[in-house]
């Protein structure tokens, strides 16, 4: 008699949240529960309505219709999400939290495989090597959730599943022409080459000229005049070997390279080149102890900033175990081993430094009834760091031993959903997240004349605690009402020095400037969704966030220019109305976002404020379908910003056309 | 247009039996569902439409619906009318639908447990019951019911995610 799955006592297995992502049919499963389904939440599939946090999931049509060229740009239209567009290529994503420059909290996943930088934690989204036609759907998970995916998850994940090639054959070649230079081409095609072997691969390219900078953001003209385009390639090939019915393989490979103008952490514009490659491999499992999965990836980088070059390579391999006991509970087991080593930077004669993590984690889903069910994650982390030389002692004020830091840092998730008999259901949730310090934050070194810039092997993690009520509800007309009120509260800021150096003689060969923990910062909001359709041909959102800051925090710009009171805008509403007949689609977008005040550094040292009025960016698009397999576009972006708007300091975002061809088969 | 024909053709029977209707979204939540079960190669699968002579009108709705192939996901479902005590008529099925008074009938779910036929109801009841192994329900919200020991007894199994994503009692 054949093994019995549902019989096993304790047997019904499955992997990560993104481990599992490549093994679940979303297509097939959102058609049969008429919702989308999700691993993101908990590593165990789950139904949209199910999950114990409060989750955006972005599907393939949403991004198809949306006038935007990329994945920040989609992101800006969902509620709680905060987008500020610094240049062309530098969107930085918040959630529920301001963006700003080099943003380090968030965690961005492809497939799995962590791609934000490492090195110092913010995700460069020109880097992605992902086409906007291959995404089978984005998932946003929001707040806290170190518990299930690691560091830097204290914002929220973003989770960006690519089709699986097994599941179906797929091709796509897009093109794109715009105003001001843009042009972008994308390529992504997939499928099964027999029974057992599925192929996927993708590439895109974009060019296009930078916003114009400000005339008193000195260098952002100066890197302006010296390189106006924005360009970035991304490729990536990956597939699937089917040994077993139980046991499948998956690996990938890519690379991307991006060369653009951005604003670095202390606000000061610079001009950054990027190339990174990753390998992914991951084998799967399903046995009668459960689904287990090994997998591991590794991410190479080179990125040249204007202030030096870094290299870095970051190595993770996990194990993992997801199981269901009796048909109540669901149990997620892992274990996970990181190495990343970058290279002595931008002072490349300190030696490289070193961080070794060793984390295990637990997830448990206990169903008290179909009305009531509970979430409980934890996850302890070992951290070690080193450093293999010794900084110059007349220039740097630490030693090679300095350098030798541990800590230890416990983080959970707790969730209760509960689907009361009026409908819809509710949720409650309190997290802790851990932010650990990074490669930038204890190791970076920097000698100028007569003063140094230098990292801080004392940073201690920045730890979120946070707390939420959540109500999601589908009225019988099919309007879907979400609210959820939300509170963090994040301990030891780490932020990138100030104006002034912290560290003196003899303290200090020389005046230092110092990375370091810079007090803390507090943050409750509200945020409400309406979303609906009308008859056959309409559909419409409208959205509305209100966060307030309130930080304690050292002396800005002093000591820190980390000031989230001053650039988190306080209210931000969203629009959409989209209208769909025959061979035409029409969809129009509002996004408003409050007045805000951000800094920047003219040039190094330099410091100026600037009042960022509100802003209504008005954008839409219309797309017409010519045959089976080909369709255009038109689309329109901040069409009511003309020759420049002031979003954020220095490069004013522009109103944008661009006209889209495409062949999908 | 399938989906149009298939819809007329259920709606028009107007079933009015006190038992759980069989809809036609029930249908598509059940074909895709049987597009997870495993140890089944292929895309075809063959669905019994189990009747007894009270439910004969919606069975045969049901399996005309069904005629020449209903695509369901990744799969093409296609239905057999089978009387109920007609056990030989579930020879080759994946699954057997029991529609009507043919849910409550525990002798011929016991015949097609142990033929390896995964039944199915869009009464709720009979999972519970242990006679079905799966419960569709497509309305007000999509809900899967399988009983894990009648799917043991059937040996039947579903792939993992799937697995995790219904209720199981």
């Amino acid at each position: 008699m054949k093994r019995i799955l549902l019989c096993s006592a304790a047997t019904v297995m499955a992997t990560s949240a993104a481990a599992f992502g490549q093994a679940v049919d979303y297509t097939v499963m959102a058609e049969m529960f008429g919702e989308p389904v999700t691993t993101g939440a908990t590593g165990a599939p789950q139904r949209a309505s199910d999950v114990p946090a409060t989750m955006i999931i972005i599907t393939q049509e949403d991004i198809s219709r949306a006038p935007e060229y990329d994945i920040p740009g989609i992101l800006r239209h969902y509620s709680g999400m905060d987008v500020a567009r610094f240049s062309f290529g530098q969107a930085e994503v918040g959630i529920r939290s301001a963006g700003t420059p080099y943003t380090p909290r968030l965690l961005v996943l492809v497939n799995g495989r962590e791609v934000y930088l490492d090195s110092y934690g913010y995700t460069a989204w020109s880097t992605l090597p992902v086409t906007l036609e291959e995404i089978q759907q984005i998932e946003v998970v929001k707040g806290p959730q170190s518990a299930l995916y690691g560091f830097n998850a204290v914002a929220g994940v973003i989770n960006i599943i690519t089709r699986n090639p097994a599941l179906g054959d797929y091709a796509n070649v897009t093109a794109e022409v715009g105003t001001n230079g843009y042009q972008q081409y994308r390529l992504s095609a997939g499928g099964a080459l027999n029974d057992r072997v599925a192929l996927r691969f993708s590439y895109g390219r974009t060019d296009a000229h930078e916003f114009d900078a400000m005339l008193d953001a000195t260098d952002g003209v100066r890197y302006q005049a010296e390189s106006d385009g924005f360009e970035r390639e991304s490729f990536a090939l990956g597939g699937s070997v089917r040994f077993t019915d139980k046991v499948n393989f998956t690996w990938e490979v890519t690379r991307s390279e991006a060369e653009l103008l951005e604003l670095v952490s202390i606000y000061l514009p610079a001009s950054t080149g990027y190339e990174l490659t990753s390998y992914q491999a991951e084998l799967g499992a399903d046995t009668q102890w459960g689904y287990f999965t090994l997998g591991g990836y590794r991410n190479e980088s080179d990125i040249g900033y204007s202030f030096g070059d870094l290299t870095g390579d970051l190595t993770s391999l996990r194990l993992q175990n997801l199981f269901r006991v009796g048909t109540n509970n669901t149990v997620r087991l892992a274990v996970e081993y990181r190495e990343a080593t970058t290279a002595s930077f931008p002072d490349p004669t300190a030696g490289d430094l070193t961080s070794q993590t060793l984390a295990f984690s637990g997830m448990w889903n206990h169903k008290f009834s179909n009305a009531l069910d509970l979430t409980l994650a934890v996850r302890y982390d070992m951290v070690d760091w080193s450093r293999a030389g010794t900084p110059n002692p007349f220039l740097y004020p630490w030693t090679q031993a300095d350098y030798d830091v541990s800590f230890e840092e416990p983080s959970y998730n707790a969730a209760l959903v509960w689907r009361p008999d009026f409908g819809g259901a509710m949720r409650f949730s309190a997290a802790r997240g851990v932010q650990a310090p990074t490669m930038f934050d204890i190791g970076f070194l920097l000698p100028t004349a007569g003063l140094s810039l230098a990292g801080n092997p004392n940073t201690r993690p920045a730890i979120v605690d946070s707390l939420e009520v959540a109500y999601d509800r589908t009225f019988a007309n099919a309007v879907e009402f979400r609210t959820a009120i939300f509170w963090q509260n994040t301990r030891d800021v780490k932020t990138s020095f100030g104006l002034a150096p912290e560290i003196f003689p003899p303290a200090a060969p020389q005046p230092a400037f110092l990375f370091g923990n810079r007090g803390d910062s507090a943050l409750w909001g509200i945020e409400n969704s309406l979303a609906g359709t009308h008859g056959d041909h309409w559909r419409w959102s409208l959205s509305h966030t209100f966060k307030q800051v309130d930080d304690d925090l050292t002396a800005f710009p002093v000591t820190t220019f980390a000031n989230f009171e001053a650039v988190t805008p306080e209210h931000v509403v969203n629009a959409q109305l989209g209208y769909e007949h025959g061979r035409w689609s029409a969809d129009a977008f509002l996004n408003y976002t409050s007045s805000t005040v951000m800094p920047f550094q003219p040039v190094f040292g330099a410091y100026r404020s600037r009042d960022i009025d509100a802003t209504a960016a008005l954008s839409a698009r219309v797309g017409y379908t010519l045959t089976d397999n080909v369709a255009i576009a038109i689309s329109a972006q901040n069409v009511n910003f003309g020759d420049g708007e002031l979003t954020t300091p220095v490069f004013e975002t522009e109103a944008r056309y661009f006209a889209t061809l495409r062949a999908s088969f | 247009m399938h989906r149009i024909v298939l819809t007329a053709l259920i709606a028009a029977v107007g079933f009015s039996a006190a038992h759980a209707q069989t809809s036609a979204r029930d249908l598509e939540v059940l074909g895709r569902a049987l597009g997870f079960l495993e140890g089944v190669s292929g895309s075809e699968r063959l669905v019994a439409i189990v009747y007894d002579p009270a439910a004969a009108s919606e069975a045969e709705a049901l399996t005309a619906a069904l005629s020449g192939g209903m695509s369901a996901g990744r799969i093409t479902m296609n239905g057999r009318l089978v009387p109920l005590g007609d056990t030989a008529g579930l020879a080759g099925a994946h699954a057997a639908l029991l529609v009507g008074g043919a849910s409550a009938d525990s002798g011929f779910a016991q015949a097609a447990s142990s033929q390896g036929v995964m039944t199915v109801s869009t009464d709720l009841g009979c999972v519970q019951a242990g006679r079905c192994v799966m419960g569709v329900q497509s309305a007000p919200a999509v809900r899967i019911l399988v009983n894990r020991a009648a799917a043991g007894s059937a040996s039947v199994s579903f792939s993992t995610a799937f697995a995790m994503m219904v209720e199981e009692i």
